[in-house]
C-alpha cells in the first residue's frame, strides 16, 4: 500500500493531545503537501491516546482529504473514536487480536479459506488472501442475511490476525462437520443423507430479496465465457445458449455446497462457509456439489479423502444418495439425466479453474483437462437443455423399462392419499399405455417415451402424461371391443386401451408438435 | 424576517491569538460568504469596537463578541457573550479582570522561566509582549525561539512552559455569565462537548455541566462547531431541545494559526436550522 502512488500512509505514534496535536497535525501536513487527492491511511498501531485536541486534527484532514481511513486502532482510542461519531464520518479499522493457529485441528476448507478449531468453543477461519478484510466484512454481511432469512448459520464476532492474513472467529460449540461423521461413522450415511438434503431444501426455499446476492447464472455465462476459446465454436455457443435459457430464480444457493460446510451443532444442522451466497436456480447448486463428491476425484481417487476425509467409494455413494434423495427417485434414467445436466457445469467450472491456475503447464493437469473438455463435449453432444423436472422422466421406448416408468410413478404418488386399489388400477393404464408405445410407436426403429406425473390436491388427483415422437396414433379412435364377445371370437389388440378407458377417469390424445400426447386422469 | 443562511459566531483575531487583523475581517467573512458574523477573541471586546466603527451598511450583518476562559472546582469552560454593549460597566469589568488575571498569569511564566531555567528576556520585549492585546503561552513560546531557548514554539510550551504549576486564579463561570448578562449580552457555552479545549464530556457528564451553568443562567450551546462530528452536534442539539437553549454555529477560526476555515461550522444553512438557532437570530435582530 505505501507503494501505492494515489495512497498516502502515515504511521501514528504515541499520545496525541493538546500539547501535541498541532505539531503532529503539521507533521502530517507535511507529508500531504501538493497531493491534494490522494487516499490517506492513517496507521494507529502505536497510537495509544487520541485526545479532543487529536481528534480535531483528525476531522480537519478528513475535510481536506475526505478519503481517510484509520487502521490498526487500538480498542481505548476505537470507543473514543466511537463514541464522538468518528467512526461514522471516515473508515476506521480496528486493530486486531494476534491469533496462531499452529496446531490447531482443521475442520474445513473452502474456497477462500480453511477453518482450524481454535479452542472447545471457537473455530477461526483463516482467509487465503492477505486482503481479506473485504472478503470478511462480504461474509459477514451475508451470514446475517441468511440467519435474517431463517437459514441456520453461525456468524463471526470477531475478526482477528492470523500470520499475514485475517481470521474471522465464530462461535461452534463441539462442531462435527458431516465430512467427519461421514469418515468416521459410515453407518450415519443414510442420516446425512437426510439432513443434508433437508438443508439443502431450506437453503432453496429461502427468497432472497432482489439486488442483495449476485446471480449465480451470471457467474457461469462468466466460466462459460472463459473456457470458450478451448472450446470448439458450436459447443461453446450451445454451452452459453443453455446457460442463458436458465431462468432466473431469487432464491438461495449456497455456491459450495458439500460435507465440510454443513455442521452439526448439539442438534442442530448449520450451514456455514458464506462467502459464496448467491442466488439462483437450483440446478446451478449442483456443480458444486457433484466435484466436490465425484469431479474433483475422478482421475485421482485419493483427491476426496484428503480433501474430505472419507473414500472416494463412501464419497461416490453419498453422491447418488443424495442425488436421489433430492429428485425423490431411484429412477436411474432419471439420476443419469439429472448427474449429466450437473456434468456439464461442473466440467465448465473444472475447466476454468484448470485454466486459470494454469495447471496445463503440468502433465497432469493437461491430462485433467483434457479429460474434463472430451467429457463436457460428449455431454454437450447428445444434451439439449440444463433444465429438468422433477416430476418427468424420459427413457428409452423399450418394454424392459417398464419396471422402472412405474416405480417412477409410484414415487411420485408416495405421500399422496392413493388407495392401494387405485394404485394397481394407475399401474396397469401406465403398463398398458407404455407396452403400447414401447411396441408400436417407433417400431423397427428405437426412440423415447417421455412420462409426467403430476399430482394435485384438493381435490386430490393425479394426471399422467405420456409422450412420444413416434407415428401420429390415436389409441382412442378405434371402437371398443365387443367384452361380451367369447375369447376366441374377439379381434385381437384393442383390450388395452379399452381396460385404460374403464379404470381412469379421463383419457384424452392429442397430436402436436410432432408429438403423441395421451393424458390420463384419475381421483385418489 | 429572513434569516440569514450562512452565518459563523466563533473566530479570533490578533487581539487574541489569532493572526488576521479586525480591519481585514468584513474582506475574509465577505469571501466566505457569511452573511452574519461576530468575532470572538479571548477577553477582550476591543475587535468588536472597532468593527462597529468600520462595517458599511452593504457589510455582512455584525454582532458583538467576546470569549471568556473560565474554571471552577468542576472544571473549564468557554463562554462566549453575544450582543452586549461593549462600553457597559458589566463587560468592561469583565474583560478587565479577565486581561488582569492573563497579564499577572504571563508575569509568573515569566518569573518561572526565568528562576527555573536561567531564562531572562530583554526587558523591551517583556513590555512588548505585556503590552499584546492578549498574550499568552503560544507568545512566550516565540519569543523562547527567538532567543534561542528551544527549537519550536510547541517544544517550547512542552519541555519548559508547561513544566510550572501556575496556581492562578480565573473568572468562575457564574461570573461570566452574570457579568454578559449584565451588559445586555447572551451568554453562549462554547464547543460543549470539548470543555475548555481538549476534554471529551459527552452524555450523562454533560447534562450535569448544562444543569449547573443553566442555573448560572447560560442561555444556549454552541452546537455547530467545525470540531464537532455529526454525531457530536447532533448530541448537543437534543440537549438544545431538551433543556429550550439557544442554538449557536461558529468555527472558532484564528487565522493562518491553525487549520480551520472561516464558516466552517457544520451548520450549512442557518434559515432552516433549529428552533433554538431560529429564537437566537431573532434575539440578535433585535439587540441591532
Amino acid at each position: 500500500m505505501q507503494n501505492n502512488p494515489d495512497t498516502a500512509l502515515i504511521a501514528l505514534k504515541g499520545r496525541i493531545d493538546s500539547g501535541n496535536a498541532s505539531e503532529v497535525e503539521k507533521n502530517i501536513l507535511s507529508q500531504l503537501e501538493g497531493k491534494p487527492s490522494v487516499s490517506v491511511v492513517l496507521d494507529a498501531a502505536e497510537l495509544e491516546y487520541i485526545s479532543s485536541a487529536g481528534l480535531r486534527v483528525l476531522l480537519r484532514i478528513k475535510k481536506a482529504w475526505s478519503d481517510l481511513t484509520i487502521r490498526n486502532v487500538n480498542s481505548e482510542v476505537y470507543e473514543i473514536l466511537e463514541m464522538t461519531g468518528f467512526t461514522e464520518m471516515m473508515k476506521v479499522e480496528k486493530a486486531y487480536r494476534v491469533v496462531s493457529v499452529e496446531g490447531c485441528e482443521e475442520i474445513g476448507r473452502g474456497a477462500n479459506g480453511t477453518i482450524y478449531r481454535i479452542d472447545r468453543d471457537n473455530v477461526v477461519k483463516v482467509y487465503n488472501d492477505e486482503n481479506a478484510l473485504e472478503d470478511i466484512r462480504h461474509e459477514q454481511e451475508v451470514a446475517r442475511l441468511a440467519l435474517i432469512l431463517g437459514l441456520p448459520t453461525a456468524i463471526s464476532y470477531d475478526v482477528v490476525r492470523v500470520g499475514n492474513s485475517y481470521g474471522s472467529v465464530f462461535e461452534l460449540l463441539n462442531a462435527r462437520s458431516f465430512s467427519g461423521i461421514l469418515a468416521e461413522e459410515p453407518d450415519k450415511m443414510d442420516w446425512c443423507v437426510k439432513e443434508y438434503v433437508e438443508l439443502r431444501h431450506k437453503i432453496h426455499g429461502t427468497l432472497v430479496p432482489a439486488g442483495k446476492l449476485p446471480d449465480m447464472k451470471d457467474t457461469f455465462l462468466d466460466w462459460a465465457n472463459y473456457i470458450r476459446p478451448h472450446l470448439p465454436e458450436e459447443a461453446a455457443d450451445k454451452l452459453i445458449r443453455m446457460v442463458e435459457e436458465v431462468p432466473r430464480d431469487n432464491h438461495m444457493i449456497h455456491g459450495d455446497y458439500h460435507t465440510k460446510n454443513v455442521v452439526l451443532q448439539n442438534d442442530e444442522v448449520l450451514i456455514i462457509d458464506m462467502d459464496t451466497l448467491a442466488v439462483g436456480n437450483p440446478v446451478f447448486e449442483l456443480p458444486s456439489m457433484y466435484n466436490a463428491f465425484v469431479g474433483f476425484s475422478e482421475l485421482d481417487h485419493g483427491v476426496v479423502k484428503e480433501f474430505q476425509g472419507f473414500d472416494y467409494e463412501t464419497s461416490t455413494t453419498f453422491w447418488k444418495k443424495v442425488l436421489a434423495e433430492y429428485l425423490g427417485t431411484h429412477s436411474p434414467s432419471k439420476l443419469r439425466e439429472v448427474e449429466d445436466k450437473t456434468r456439464i457445469l461442473g466440467y465448465t467450472r473444472l475447466i476454468r479453474r484448470g485454466y486459470r491456475r494454469n495447471i496445463s503447464d503440468s502433465e497432469e493437469g493437461r491430462a485433467s483437462l483434457e479429460y474434463w473438455t472430451k467429457s463436457l463435449l460428449e455431454l454437450l453432444g447428445r444434451i439439449d437443455t440444463l433444465l429438468f423436472s422433477p416430476d418427468e422422466l424420459e427413457v428409452d421406448a423399450s418394454a424392459e423399462n417398464l419396471d422402472e416408468v412405474q416405480s417412477f410413478v409410484e414415487e411420485r404418488l408416495e405421500g399422496s392419499s392413493c388407495s392401494a386399489k387405485t394404485m394397481m388400477k394407475i399401474a396397469v393404464a401406465v403398463e398398458e399405455i407404455f407396452a403400447n408405445i414401447a411396441n408400436y410407436a417407433y417400431a423397427p426403429d428405437r426412440g423415447k417415451a417421455g412420462i409426467r406425473v403430476e399430482v394435485l390436491n384438493d381435490p386430490d388427483s393425479v394426471t399422467i402424461t405420456f409422450t412420444d415422437r413416434g407415428m401420429p396414433y390415436d389409441p382412442l379412435a378405434n371402437e371398443d371391443p365387443d367384452v361380451t364377445l367369447p375369447a376366441d371370437e374377439r379381434p385381437i389388440g384393442g383390450l388395452g386401451i379399452y381396460l385404460v378407458k374403464q379404470t381412469m377417469d379421463d383419457v384424452r390424445y392429442e397430436y402436436k408438435d410432432g408429438k403423441n400426447i395421451l393424458t390420463i386422469k384419475k381421483s385418489l | 424576517m429572513s434569516y440569514p443562511v450562512k452565518i459563523d459566531l466563533h473566530m479570533h483575531t490578533v487581539l487574541s491569538d489569532g493572526t488576521d487583523k479586525p480591519e481585514e475581517m468584513p474582506a475574509r467573512v465577505k469571501e466566505a460568504g457569511l452573511e452574519l458574523f461576530s468575532v470572538t477573541d479571548h477577553d477582550s471586546v476591543t475587535a468588536s469596537g472597532i468593527l462597529r466603527g468600520i462595517l458599511r451598511p452593504e457589510d455582512p450583518k455584525f454582532v458583538s463578541g467576546a470569549e471568556f476562559s473560565c474554571r471552577d472546582e468542576q472544571g473549564k469552560y468557554h463562554i462566549l457573550g453575544y450582543g452586549f454593549d461593549p462600553d457597559s460597566e458589566s463587560i468592561r469589568e469583565l474583560v478587565g479582570k479577565g486581561h488582569g488575571l492573563r497579564m499577572k498569569k504571563v508575569r509568573m511564566r515569566l518569573d518561572f522561566l526565568r528562576d527555573r531555567f536561567g531564562f531572562d528576556f530583554p526587558p523591551e520585549e517583556i513590555e512588548k509582549l505585556l503590552g499584546l492585546a492578549n498574550p499568552g503561552k503560544p507568545h512566550i513560546g516565540n519569543l523562547m525561539v527567538r532567543y534561542g531557548f528551544a527549537e519550536t514554539k510547541e517544544a517550547a510550551i512542552r519541555d519548559y512552559i508547561d513544566k510550572a504549576r501556575i496556581r492562578s486564579e480565573y473568572i468562575r463561570p457564574e461570573e461570566a455569565v452574570s457579568g454578559i448578562l449584565g451588559g445586555g449580552g447572551i451568554p453562549i457555552l462554547a464547543h460543549p462537548i470539548y470543555g475548555s479545549g481538549d476534554q471529551l464530556i459527552m452524555g450523562e457528564e454533560m447534562d450535569e455541566r448544562l444543569k449547573r451553568l443553566i442555573g448560572f443562567g447560560i442561555r444556549g450551546v454552541e452546537a455547530f462547531y467545525s470540531g464537532f462530528t455529526e454525531k457530536m452536534s447532533s448530541e448537543m442539539l437534543a440537549f438544545a431541545e431538551k433543556y429550550d437553549l439557544l442554538v449557536t454555529a461558529g468555527s472558532d477560526y484564528h487565522g493562518s494559526n491553525k487549520l480551520v476555515i472561516l464558516g466552517d461550522t457544520g451548520c450549512d444553512n442557518a434559515s432552516e436550522g433549529p428552533r433554538g438557532m431560529l429564537r437566537f437570530l431573532d434575539e440578535i435582530a433585535q439587540k441591532n
